[in-house]
């Protein structure tokens, strides 16, 4: 569950003011609203990456806005994706995991089960440097979901695919949000991918946030 | 309209455009090459092998070796986390932070030297750096060849940070700010991701140090001084080798010199490369 | 990530083995001297310009003495500015003694042993190949004249100083094409080609084959002189004078100087532990056996004293003794050698008393009263010492030289023989020195003579022309000339003449 009470953010002459919400655990939320309304600020404060100013996240309760980003359990699929250049794509499955110090065996069926439900079993030797653009995304994908999160943040994941790819990739994340059952919030500009994806859909204006029936999709 | 004429004429734009832009280059690399032959006419084979013959010399070239490339790693030791800290965090005084690393940068040579001198010299409430490090630690520094390391550092440290900022600041922050939300703390972000991509920029940053440090003259004479077989330098060398009249000798080293910075580059550039492929 | 780690780990192994290579091979290799102590290593601060002449030097010495030299080069103000700062260091040899001049105003230096001295010349290619013959080919148009900067180096603020007064110095500036920091900045560029003539020590032209030198007139009196000084802040100045003394010797430094084309002083002969023998009048004994002994200690010689009444010196001296110096008790005594000591200098002043018992039982109030009936007095000996000489001067001046010498009863050759006798009680009355009196307060009184002239006694202090150690001598009597010298003079008794030791020049 992510509950935001009250949570303002400044960044530079930007602010975010009082943003409070509540997504419930399993629900899959949609966000949207118009460009440079600080989505991706928001999706930075709830992992951690940007420092909240005012008021509280929460995390199944737990309040954490003080804490880092390492302890806080969430997976994370920024805009550009921020794949690691030097690393394989075995190692990105396993990045997650290795630093928990699991043994070979948990990583290893980990990692192969992740491989499977993304569809990147033939892909795990090679290094990120050749990937198209819909294997990067399952790549980037596979890294957030490793440690089985809890919560999953994804900022525009799909904007930068082509039709096809983009249609692929609802089902797979329709696929991963039945299987793991992850709280998740998907930040987007499709109305489209709101209508195949979202349980609640958010809008993100200069006053605040509002959550909008998904009838009216937004 | 002739369909031909705006291509040839775009053609001859193009032949235009090499010829001004090699032209320009050309005059800085032809600058280079001229000094140089001028150089190795000036000298001969036989006076060049004289001056590699003497005791004097055959030591100020190891010093230089060996303190250049210590020098080199001490800078890119310290270079690099403070390059990266001046990249990712901006805190309050950060512009004061920036104009002193660039101060050893921008301050003549002597002055460095000097400055150098008078911290080791210069009684604190009765305490004198130079005698607390010989006569407690029996690790005499001034005129001795670890000054001749700590003014080559000075300097080559300064380049070390710039290049790593650089470096640091062409590379995509985000990756390391998903280590830390994958359970990385700042230290395992820096460790794992963000040095590994930085190695070029590593093999760089000591290049320039290295060679900073092998061109650094006037700190050295100032505070190591120029002792025969102690503290001579290659650089030093020269001056000394000048202010007898010894042109010949002068020249010879300093062709000596050329020839260990090209090779030194050479190297570097190839494990460069080599750390890529 | 495990390759950053190597390169880590091998970066710090790297490291570590170069600072031990760098530290072996600067380790001080532990040297014994002869009494097999170990020698620390005396560090010189050495113009640059003297680097080939000071390694000839060092290496001869550290042969012969088992003590190691080190020598940082540098340009003579740079160089100064070092000693100043890191107060470290023994010796140091700028490349004139202008640098001498300013190390003095900033007190650190002390003893300064003259090495050599350069003249100014005019410098051309080999061959003249564009006719240099006289002072106004300087100012063609077609030659390219450069000089050293008068306020950078000596030479050039010399030259600036000496044509200047000549007249000459503005027509010069104008044909100057520029100024180079240094005397060998110019020579470097007349071989370059640069330039096509400048003014240069002849001293530096002996390592530049390709230059030669043209003598004009003009410029004669443009010497620079050439010294070698040890630190006021020196640990070792006994250590730091042996070496100076071997560097400033006419058989051993100084005959690298010649080699390298300096016209070279008239040094001291060389020795490990040279003899200085002086004589001097024995009034001075108690105003100048303190500044020996500390003289003997800082520069490690030895010093033989003689003293007596100048008298028997003047007759040893004449029967063939010659020391190294002589401090005599009156003008009267050192005008009687002229030939040994040419060019003495006045340096005290003592004044004759009349010394009588504590409390003065006699109630003697002047010399008149030593003619007294029944007045035992005792005087020195006319012949003896300058004592007795000036007590005739004195008491026939006043003239009461007859009645005087009725009561005479003891001649002596010096004051402290006198002084004994009063304090035996043979003797009433006695003429001595004021610094007599002020040895034997306790037991002596002392009556002022007043009002004549020949009663003061002027010290004068000379060297031997012919010594083997003229420079030793030298420093011997700069060492007397000191404060704290001067100090001693005046609690004795004696005035002081402010002797300027320049005098001696």
């Amino acid at each position: 569950m992510i509950e935001l009470k009250g949570v303002t953010v400044k960044s530079g002459s930007f602010v975010l003011p009082n943003i409070s919400f509540q997504i419930l655990s399993g629900e899959y939320a949609v966000l949207m609203g118009t460009s440079g309304r600080g989505k991706t600020t928001l999706l930075e404060s709830i992992c951690g990456l940007r420092r909240v100013a005012e008021g509280q996240v929460l995390i199944h309760g737990r309040d954490v806005t003080r804490w880092s980003p390492a302890d806080r359990e969430i997976g994370y699929v920024p805009q550009d994706l921020a794949l690691f250049p030097k690393l394989s794509v075995l190692e990105h499955l396993e990045f997650a995991l290795r630093l928990r110090k699991l043994s070979r065996e948990v990583v290893t069926e980990r990692t192969r089960e992740l491989s499977e439900v993304l569809g990147i079993g033939h892909l795990l030797s090679r290094s990120i440097a050749g990937l198209s653009g819909g294997e990067a995304q399952r790549v980037a994908l596979g890294r957030a979901l490793s440690f089985r999160p809890s919560v999953l943040l994804l900022d525009e994941p799909l904007s930068a695919l082509d039709e096809s790819t983009r249609y692929e990739m609802h089902e797979l994340l329709r696929r991963v949000k039945q299987t793991t059952g992850v709280t998740t919030l998907h930040v987007t500009h499709s109305v489209s991918e709101a209508e195949s994806l979202a349980d609640r859909c958010f809008w993100l204006a200069a006053d605040g946030i509002q959550e909008r029936p998904l009838s009216q999709i937004c | 309209m002739d369909a031909k004429n705006p291509r040839r004429s775009r053609r001859a734009s193009d032949a235009l455009f090499f010829l001004v832009m090699g032209g320009i280059s050309a005059t800085f690399i032809l600058l280079i090459v001229l000094l140089l032959v001028a150089d190795v006419m000036f000298t001969s084979p036989s006076e060049f092998y004289r001056a590699l013959a003497k005791p004097e010399i055959r030591a100020a070239l190891q010093l230089t070796l060996f303190s250049c490339t210590v020098a080199a790693i001490l800078s890119v030791w310290v270079g690099t986390p403070l390059g990266y800290l001046l990249s990712r965090y901006s805190f309050r005084g950060r512009w004061v932070i920036d104009t002193l690393v660039d101060i050893p940068i921008v301050l003549p040579p002597l002055v460095l030297g000097l400055s150098l001198l008078i911290l080791f010299h210069q009684p604190i409430a009765g305490w004198q750096l130079e005698s607390a490090l010989r006569d407690g630690l029996g690790f005499p520094v001034t005129y001795r060849w670890p000054a001749v390391v700590l003014a080559q550092f000075s300097v080559a440290c300064a380049f070390s940070v710039r290049t790593m900022r650089v470096t640091f600041d062409q590379m995509n922050p985000r990756a390391e700010e998903v280590a830390r939300t994958l359970g990385c703390t700042r230290g395992q972000a820096f460790w794992r991701i963000a040095l590994p991509q930085a190695s070029r920029g590593i093999v760089t940053a000591f290049t320039i140090a290295w060679a900073r440090a092998l061109g650094e003259f006037g700190p050295i004479m100032v505070f190591a001084g120029t002792t025969r077989m102690r503290t001579e330098v290659l650089s030093t060398s020269v001056f000394l080798e000048l202010s007898i009249g010894n042109l010949d000798a002068a020249v010879a080293v300093s062709l000596l010199m050329v020839m260990l910075a090209v090779v030194v580059l050479v190297v570097l550039r190839v494990l460069g490369t080599g750390l890529n492929s | 990530m495990n390759r950053m780690a190597w390169v880590l780990l091998g970066s710090v192994a790297v490291v570590g083995a170069l600072l031990l290579l760098m530290n072996d091979a600067a380790s001080d290799k532990s040297l014994l001297d002869k009494q097999g102590n170990k020698t620390e290593p005396l560090l010189l601060f050495c113009a640059a310009s003297n680097r080939g002449v000071m390694e000839s030097i060092r290496t001869e010495y550290e042969r012969e003495f088992n003590r190691s030299i080190q020598i940082q080069y540098g340009g003579s103000q740079s160089l100064l500015s070092s000693i100043e700062v890191s107060e470290t260091g023994d010796l140091y040899l700028p490349a004139d003694d202008s640098y001498i001049e300013l190390g003095r105003k900033k007190r650190l230096l002390s003893e300064v042993l003259p090495l050599a001295t350069m003249r100014g010349v005019v410098a051309v290619r080999r061959g003249n190949p564009k006719g240099v013959h006289a002072f106004a080919d300087l100012k063609r148009k077609d030659l390219r004249v450069v000089q050293s900067s008068p306020d950078s180096s000596a030479i050039g603020k010399l030259t600036r100083e000496l044509l200047s007064e000549r007249n000459l110095w503005a027509g010069l500036e104008g044909a100057t094409a520029t100024f180079r920091t240094t005397v060998t900045d110019v020579a470097n560029d007349l071989v370059v080609g640069s330039a096509d003539a400048g003014i240069v020590y002849d001293a530096v032209l002996k390592s530049y084959p390709d230059l030669e030198s043209i003598e004009l007139a003009e410029l004669d009196g443009l010497v620079s002189h050439v010294s070698l000084s040890v630190l006021a802040g020196s640990k070792q100045p006994q250590a730091a004078l042996h070496f100076a003394r071997f560097v400033a010797a006419r058989d051993r430094g100084l005959k690298n100087y010649s080699a390298h084309g300096f016209q070279v002083v008239n040094g001291d002969v060389w020795s490990e532990v040279p003899e200085l023998s002086i004589f001097a009048g024995s009034m001075l004994r108690p105003a100048i056996e303190e500044s020996l002994v500390d003289f003997e200690k800082r520069e490690g010689v030895r010093v033989t004293r003689v003293y007596n009444g100048c008298g028997i010196l003047v007759a040893q001296m004449k029967a063939g003794q010659h020391p190294d110096a002589y401090f005599a008790c009156d003008r009267e005594f050192m005008k009687q050698v002229p030939d040994l000591f040419p060019k003495p200098v006045d340096v005290s002043t003592n004044q004759l008393v009349i010394l009588v018992q504590k409390g003065n039982p006699l109630g003697i109030e002047s010399l008149r009263d030593l003619g007294k009936k029944g007045v035992r007095v005792g005087v020195g000996h006319e012949k003896q010492c300058a004592m007795g000489w000036l007590t005739q001067n004195t008491i026939r001046q006043a003239g009461l030289q007859s009645e005087v010498m009725e009561n005479v009863t003891v001649q002596t050759p010096t004051g402290d023989m006198l002084v004994n006798q009063l304090r035996a009680g043979s003797l009433d009355a006695a003429v001595a020195y004021l610094s007599n009196a002020a040895g034997a307060a306790d037991y002596l009184d002392a009556i002022r003579i007043q009002g004549l002239s020949c009663s003061v006694a002027t010290q004068p202090f000379a060297v031997a022309e012919d010594s083997p150690h003229t420079q030793l001598a030298e420093r011997l009597f700069l060492k007397l000339c000191s404060a704290e010298s001067q100090e001693i003079f005046l609690d004795e008794g004696f005035q002081w003449q402010d002797p300027k030791p320049s005098d001696r020049n």
